[in-house]
C-alpha cells in the first residue's frame, strides 16, 4: 500500500517536472516553428505546425544574405572571445597572487577589487562613454571588451581566488624545489588544479557576453561593429516588421549560447550551486 | 674539527640561508605586486574613475560638450521633485513582487528535483534553460505573446473570455504584470539550482525520518527544508533584489520600451533614455546613477549585516 503510494508520488513528480520542462522549451520551439512559416500563415494560427510541403526557408536566406547575421555573429564572437581571453589571463595571474603570494597591501587591494562587484554598469556607463570617446575608442570592440573586463573581473577573481586557495602549498613548494619559475607554476600547477573554476568562467562569461544588450548598445553605434543582440533589438523595435523573419533571426542568435550550455551544463549547474553555498 | 670553527660555519650557513630566504621572499612579493597590477590598472580606469566621475558630475549641469558648471544639489532636487523618479521607484518595487514568486516556485522545483525521479538531471538542466536565452529573445516573445492580436488574446477569445483580451502592454498595471510574469519565468530555474545546492548540505536522513514520522509534503518543505536552507534562500533573495534593480534593462527594452511614458521604466532605464535624449542631460543622468548606486550599496550592506547577525546566532 505504502509502496504503491510512493510510486504514484514519483510518477506525479515526473509529470510535474515534465510540464515545467515543456514550459521552458516551448518558447524556443514556438520561435523555430513560426520562423518556418510565412506571415499570413503565422497570423492565421501561431500555434499550428508549419506547412511541411513548403517551409519558408526564405526567412533564413534573407537573414543570412541581407541582414548578414553571420557577420554580426562574427562581431559578437570577437568581443566574447577577446573578453574571455583577457579576463582569464588577468584573472588567473591576479588570483594566484591573492591566493598564494605574500606582498604589502594585498588585503587592501583585494578588498578594493571585490568591493566594486555590485556596482552596476549603468552607474558608470556615461563616464565610460565620455572617456572612450576622448580616446577614440567608441565604436571599437575595445570599448566593449574593456567595459566587460571592469564589470566581470572582480567576480571572476573572487571565484578563482577561492578555488586557488584550496591548492596545497606543498605542491607549489615541491615544484619550486624542482626549479619551476613563476610561469611554470601557473602552467603546471595552478591552471590544471584550478580547472573547474576556469572552465566555469569561460562558459559563463561566454553566455553572458553573447546575450548582453546594454553595454554594446551604448558603446557600438556603428552599423558595422554592432553585436548580434544589438542588431536584433533594433530589428524587433520596428513594429511593422515581419514577425516570422524576426523569429528566424532570434532563433539563429539563440543557438550558440544554447550549444555551449548543452555541452558544458554540468559545470554551470555545479558552479552556480557552489557559489551560493560557499 | 674545533668547536669554534664549527660555530663559525654554522652561523655563516645561517646567514646565507636568511639572505637567500629574504631574497626569495622579495622576489615573491615583487611577483605578487606585478601579478595584480594589470587588474588594478583596468579597475582604476574602467571602474573607480567612472564611479568618482559619476558622483562629481551629478553636482554639475554637464552635457558632455560645453556645459559643466557646479550646480550643487540642483539635479537631485530636480530628480526628487520634478521628474518621473517616484514612478521609476514604484515600478522597481512592483517588479520586486517577482522575487517571492520566483523563490517559492524555485523552492517547489528544487524539492521535486531532490526526489531524484528518473531523468532528474535532465530536468535540472532544462529548468535552467531560460537563463541561457538572451533577454532580447525572451522579451520579444513576451511582447508578441501579449500583443493586441497576439497568441494569448487569440486563445482568450477562442475560449470565450473576450473581455480579458485587452491591450496588455497599453497600461501600466497590466504591462507591469507582464514584466513580473516574465522576470519570474526567467528566474525560477536559477533559484531552483541555488536552493537545490543548499539542500544537498542537509543530511538526507533528516528528511527521510521526517517522512517516516508522517510529515506530509508541505510540512517537510516548510518546517524542515526552508529553515535548514535559510542562508541559501536569503542569498537567492538578495541577489534577486539587486538584479531587479540593475539587470532588467533588456527585458523592459524589448517588452515595453519603458512605456507608456515612463510607466514601466526603472531607474537604470531612465539613465539610458537620458543618455540618448538630444538635450543630453548627463548631470541629471549621473544623479540618477548615484541614487541607484546608493540603493545597491544599502542592499549589499543590509545583506552583510544580516549575514553577521545570523552567524552570531548560530
Amino acid at each position: 500500500m505504502n509502496r504503491t503510494r510512493q510510486k504514484t508520488t514519483r510518477v506525479l513528480i515526473f509529470i510535474a517536472l515534465s510540464i515545467l520542462a515543456i514550459s521552458n522549451i516551448y518558447p524556443l520551439l514556438f520561435v523555430f516553428m513560426n520562423s518556418l512559416k510565412d506571415r499570413t500563415e503565422y497570423l492565421k494560427n501561431p500555434f499550428s505546425l508549419p506547412n511541411f510541403e513548403q517551409l519558408a526557408w526564405g526567412n533564413y536566406e534573407t537573414m543570412i544574405s541581407q541582414f548578414q547575421i553571420f557577420k554580426l555573429f562574427g562581431n559578437s564572437l570577437i568581443i566574447s572571445v577577446v573578453t574571455i581571453f583577457l579576463l582569464l589571463t588577468l584573472g588567473i595571474v591576479a588570483s594566484y597572487a591573492f591566493a598564494k603570494l605574500k606582498f604589502i597591501g594585498k588585503n587592501l587591494i583585494y578588498f578594493l577589487i571585490i568591493s566594486s562587484m555590485f556596482v552596476p554598469v549603468q552607474v558608470t556607463i556615461i563616464p565610460i562613454y565620455m572617456l572612450f570617446s576622448r580616446l577614440h575608442l567608441v565604436d571599437t570592440y575595445w570599448a566593449v571588451v574593456l567595459t566587460y573586463l571592469g564589470m566581470f573581473l572582480s567576480e571572476a577573481i573572487l571565484l578563482m581566488t577561492a578555488t586557488f586557495r584550496g591548492i596545497p602549498d606543498e605542491i607549489i613548494e615541491a615544484a619550486e624545489l624542482d626549479g619551476a619559475g613563476y610561469f611554470d607554476i601557473l602552467r603546471y600547477v595552478i591552471i590544471p588544479m584550478g580547472r573547474p573554476a576556469i572552465i566555469l568562467c569561460l562558459i559563463y562569461y561566454f553566455i553572458v557576453t553573447w546575450n548582453d544588450l546594454f553595454t554594446p548598445m551604448i558603446l557600438l553605434t556603428n552599423m558595422n561593429s554592432r553585436t548580434v543582440m544589438v542588431a536584433l533589438a533594433s530589428l524587433i523595435s520596428r513594429y511593422s516588421g515581419d514577425p516570422t523573419f524576426q523569429f528566424a533571426g532570434l532563433f539563429l542568435a539563440a543557438i550558440p549560447a544554447i550549444l555551449v550550455y548543452a555541452v558544458f551544463q554540468k559545470y554551470i549547474i555545479k558552479g552556480i550551486g557552489e557559489g551560493s553555498t560557499r | 674539527m674545533p668547536f669554534q670553527t664549527l660555530l663559525c660555519v654554522s652561523t655563516r650557513l645561517d646567514f646565507m640561508n636568511s639572505q637567500w630566504s629574504t631574497n626569495f621572499r622579495r622576489k615573491k612579493a615583487l611577483q605578487g605586486i606585478l601579478s595584480v597590477l594589470p587588474v588594478l590598472v583596468v579597475m582604476l580606469f574602467i571602474r573607480f574613475y567612472p564611479i568618482g566621475e559619476a558622483i562629481y558630475r551629478s553636482f554639475t549641469n554637464w552635457d558632455g560638450l560645453y556645459k559643466n558648471d557646479w550646480v550643487g544639489f540642483q539635479n537631485y532636487v530636480e530628480i526628487f521633485t520634478n521628474s518621473p523618479f517616484w514612478t521609476l521607484l514604484r515600478n522597481s518595487f512592483v517588479l520586486l513582487i517577482s522575487v517571492p514568486l520566483q523563490i517559492f516556485l524555485g523552492l517547489m522545483v528544487a524539492v521535486l528535483l531532490y526526489e531524484e525521479v528518473a531523468g532528474w538531471k535532465f530536468f535540472r538542466a532544462i529548468v535552467y534553460v531560460p537563463q541561457i536565452i538572451s533577454a532580447v529573445i525572451i522579451g520579444y516573445l513576451f511582447r508578441i505573446a501579449f500583443g493586441l492580436d497576439g497568441p494569448i488574446n487569440q486563445v482568450l477569445r477562442n475560449i470565450g473570455l473576450e473581455f480579458l483580451s485587452i491591450e496588455w502592454l497599453g497600461n501600466s498595471g497590466t504591462a507591469l504584470f507582464v514584466l513580473v510574469f516574465c522576470l519570474t519565468w526567467f528566474s525560477i530555474g536559477w533559484q531552483a539550482v541555488v536552493i537545490l545546492a543548499g539542500m544537498t548540505k542537509i543530511s538526507p536522513s533528516i528528511i527521510e525520518s521526517a517522512s517516516l514520522d508522517g510529515a506530509n509534503f508541505w510540512q517537510r518543505t516548510f518546517l524542515i527544508i526552508v529553515p535548514m536552507t535559510a542562508r541559501t534562500i536569503e542569498y537567492g533573495a538578495i541577489m534577486a533584489i539587486v538584479w531587479t534593480f540593475t539587470g532588467t534593462f533588456a527585458f523592459i527594452y524589448s517588452i515595453t520600451y519603458g512605456g507608456p511614458g515612463y510607466e514601466t521604466s526603472t531607474i537604470d532605464y531612465m539613465i539610458y533614455t537620458k543618455f540618448y535624449q538630444a538635450s543630453a542631460e548627463f548631470g541629471f543622468a549621473t544623479g540618477l546613477a548615484v541614487i541607484l548606486l546608493i540603493i545597491i550599496l544599502v542592499l549589499t550592506f543590509a545583506e552583510m549585516y544580516f549575514t553577521n547577525k545570523v552567524s552570531e546566532w548560530e
